[in-house]
């Protein structure tokens, strides 16, 4: 696994504020938007450039903000259910009765089971979002975690296309996806191969909550190294 | 305690849901210390009281972590871009003792073994919720 040194949060802050408020507002192809810094590059995948160079989406998402005003807190988070979508804005009730208007901008990074674009984004999804508060009262999200989960669960169960598992008191569905779900053995790097997965096995399980069945779709299932293999 | 630049510990950090919160997270109630929320800058230690070493038993992996009780602060940076972010610990875990030997890497640095998670408000503050684990140095 690895993180990203992020070069230029402040860059891409006043990149994504700007875009926000000049409306480069592109949501469903994953192009990067014209406006704040004059022609945009047209695309259809999730990593473009920009001005700024390239937008590769995990280091996207790893890019912490920090304020160019320093008595502008470093960045803001929502949470909640998404209840409905204006054009650019994400219209979400928060778990705490409170309400959010997320704004997606060309510069946001969505991650829905896969870096990928707003087009993906439904009603009902819930939603982990990172940006900035712009005057108009919308968070500016540099980052939106869509659906995403990060359960410590135990495998109970192993089928050809699921595995059930223990979370808590509860039991939940985790849908295996073909070519997409992996697996890490003691934090090595994620593998296609699933075979060493037993039952009994204490799993952390990253991936993609369903609303419409409460499964979860399995992008990662991370299990502590065999014990011969301690260090 | 504050969230100051005394070097506490160093290991893996991870995240988890906790409070009011929609998906498979809403049953995760307000944790050990009753407080704990998704969107708030908190996390669980896994040395927050006797009950909860009983649990996570991060000893077995040869990490002997220091109490932190309910309300304690703490800073957390990521070790390789830096950032960082100061939490409050309001929770029990991570259950270090199943995950033993585990290590996540960025660049040069290594570390070992899960000894904080944090809410997915403060774990996206300086990394990435797709990750999964970061490697993180924490203070006091």
């Amino acid at each position: 696994m690895s993180a990203y040194r992020t070069g230029g949060p402040l860059d891409r802050r006043r990149f994504l504020t700007a875009a926000a408020l000049r409306g480069a507002t592109v949501i469903g192809t994953g192009v990067v938007g014209t406006g704040a810094l004059g022609a945009g590059v047209l695309g259809t995948g999730v990593v473009g450039a920009t001005a700024l160079g390239a937008v590769d989406a995990d280091a996207a998402f790893a890019a912490p903000i920090r304020p160019l005003d320093p008595a502008v807190a470093e960045s803001a988070f929502a949470e909640g259910r998404i209840t409905g979508i204006d054009h650019d804005v994400l219209r979400v009730a928060g778990s705490y009765g409170d309400h959010f208007r997320v704004r997606v901008t060309g510069a946001t990074s969505v991650w829905k089971a896969r870096a990928t674009t707003a087009a993906d984004i439904e009603t009902g999804d819930g939603l982990y979002a990172r940006g900035v508060p712009l005057p108009d009262g919308t968070l500016a999200a540099d980052a939106v975690w869509v659906n995403i989960v990060n359960l410590h669960a135990t495998i109970r169960g192993i089928e050809k296309a699921r595995l059930h598992l223990a979370h808590g008191q509860h039991e939940i569905v985790g849908n295996l996806m073909p070519e997409r779900t992996s697996a890490s053995y003691g934090g090595a790097s994620p593998t296609a191969d699933l075979s060493r997965l037993t039952i009994g096995q204490s799993a952390q399980v990253l991936g993609a909550w369903r609303p419409s069945d409460g499964s979860v779709d399995l992008v990662r299932v991370a299990v502590a190294p065999a014990a011969g293999s301690r260090r | 305690m504050a969230c100051g630049s005394t070097k506490l510990w160093n290991g893996e950090a991870t995240w988890f849901c906790c409070g009011n919160a929609w998906g498979p997270c809403a049953a995760a109630g307000g944790g050990a210390c009753g407080t704990c929320r998704s969107s708030a800058l908190q996390a669980a230690w896994p040395n927050a009281s006797k009950a909860c070493w009983d649990i996570t038993r991060p000893d077995l992996c040869g990490e002997d972590i220091p109490r932190r009780g309910c309300g304690s602060v703490m800073k957390v940076r990521h070790d390789c871009s830096g950032a960082s972010v100061c939490v409050t610990v309001s929770d029990c875990g991570p259950r270090t003792r199943s995950f033993c030997s585990e290590s996540t890497c960025c660049d040069d640095v290594c570390r070992t073994n899960r000894v904080i998670d944090l809410t997915p408000a403060a774990f996206s503050a300086i990394g990435s919720l797709s990750s999964g684990t970061l490697p993180v140095s924490i203070f006091e």
